[in-house]
């Protein structure tokens, strides 16, 4: 992940955030989202994906699915009710966080 | 035409994340899929690697720790809700109508150790049966684990989590020298009646606790993988 450690803190959130978007979606499918909208400049290592997507479930945020498709099965994530009123709360924080390193970092365009 | 994976290919892809320390069904499945679907779209754009060319490149994205951290988050995960169905499993014997037999059985040891003049050797004795019956147990799960192991059967962390015992099986040895010091002395501890209604609980408490993991826990462990694992569909 490009500065993986400014975007660490945030995965969970644009996890939850895409999710939000398009209703249900498998690992690799979240992986080449991201890429696809940050046009290759964030690229979500598997090795963080996966762990995330676990918390998420066992905080029971996100609840899961298995269907086959092609010859092999797949995991479908989703927001479950609890999921989707935190992605509130979160986009919130990330955003108030946004304004807040702007300010500090470019203060003349904050007034 | 798009290259798609064959089955075999997916096998293959099982064998090759088992090969990489991930033993579990569970955990296999999703990372088989991620495997296939960064594969063939790979293909999409050279269409003429081979297989193994890039299913290395795809493996090396997961960096120098392969599928470890995906492994280890799955596993605190799955610790905690076995702690958690341990602890539930132990109160229902300190609620209705469990809790009858509970404070029977205790009462009866209680009555033992203070008539019995062997009460040291019978304190003893039931540490020791505790103590053995550990040890069987922990014996006859490993001789069942090979066994899976060599005939490739499906296997799912949150069962071996349950045949393991989590970290609560050793926790019987460490009161060892306290039990030894009792029957060394037990003329002096087995006097006051305080030692005596505490001895008898804790054994008692044991005897819930191995109970639970050891007979209860894992009789129940297709019901418990049916509940954390439901989009299985067994």
């Amino acid at each position: 992940m490009k500065n993986s450690q400014l975007y660490k803190g945030s995965l969970n959130t644009i996890i939850m955030k895409l999710l939000e978007e398009n209703g249900k979606m498998y690992g690799y499918e979240i992986t080449q989202r991201v890429k696809a909208i940050t046009q290759g400049e964030l690229n979500i290592t598997e090795g963080a994906l996966y762990p995330a997507l676990h918390k998420l479930e066992a905080e029971g945020l996100l609840d899961v699915e298995i269907e086959k498709v092609d010859n092999r099965l797949r995991k479908y994530y989703k927001l479950t009710e609890k999921g989707t009123t935190e992605t509130v709360n979160r986009l919130a924080e990330l955003d108030d966080f946004i304004k807040t390193m702007q300010r500090l970092v470019n203060p003349k365009l904050a007034f | 035409m798009e290259k798609k994976l064959t089955t075999e290919q997916i096998d293959q892809l099982y064998t090759f994340t088992r090969q990489h320390y991930v033993e579990w069904y569970d955990l296999q499945t999703e990372l088989v899929d991620h495997l296939a679907n960064a594969i063939e779209t790979e293909w999409q754009q050279n269409p003429k690697l081979t297989f193994d060319e890039v299913l290395s490149k795809e493996f090396q994205k997961f960096g120098v720790f392969g599928f470890m951290d995906v492994i280890e988050e799955k596993r605190k995960f799955l610790q905690k809700k076995y702690n958690q169905i341990v602890l539930s499993q132990v109160k229902t014997f300190f609620t209705l109508p469990k809790i009858m037999l509970t404070i029977a059985t205790t009462g009866f040891l209680y009555m033992l150790l203070k008539v019995s003049q062997y009460n040291g050797e019978l304190v003893l004795l039931f540490y020791s049966i505790l103590i053995v019956f550990v040890f069987y147990a922990i014996i006859s799960h490993w001789l069942k684990r090979k066994k899976q192991i060599k005939e490739n059967q499906k296997r799912w962390l949150l069962k071996d989590i349950i045949n393991q015992y989590g970290s609560f099986a050793i926790i019987i040895i460490f009161p060892l020298n306290i039990f030894m010091r009792i029957f060394n002395h037990s003329e002096q501890f087995l006097n006051s009646e305080y030692a005596v209604g505490f001895t008898s609980f804790f054994l008692v408490l044991g005897t819930i606790f191995l109970y639970v993991i050891f007979v209860l826990i894992p009789k129940k462990s297709e019901e418990y993988l049916l509940k954390y694992y439901p989009e299985y569909n067994f």
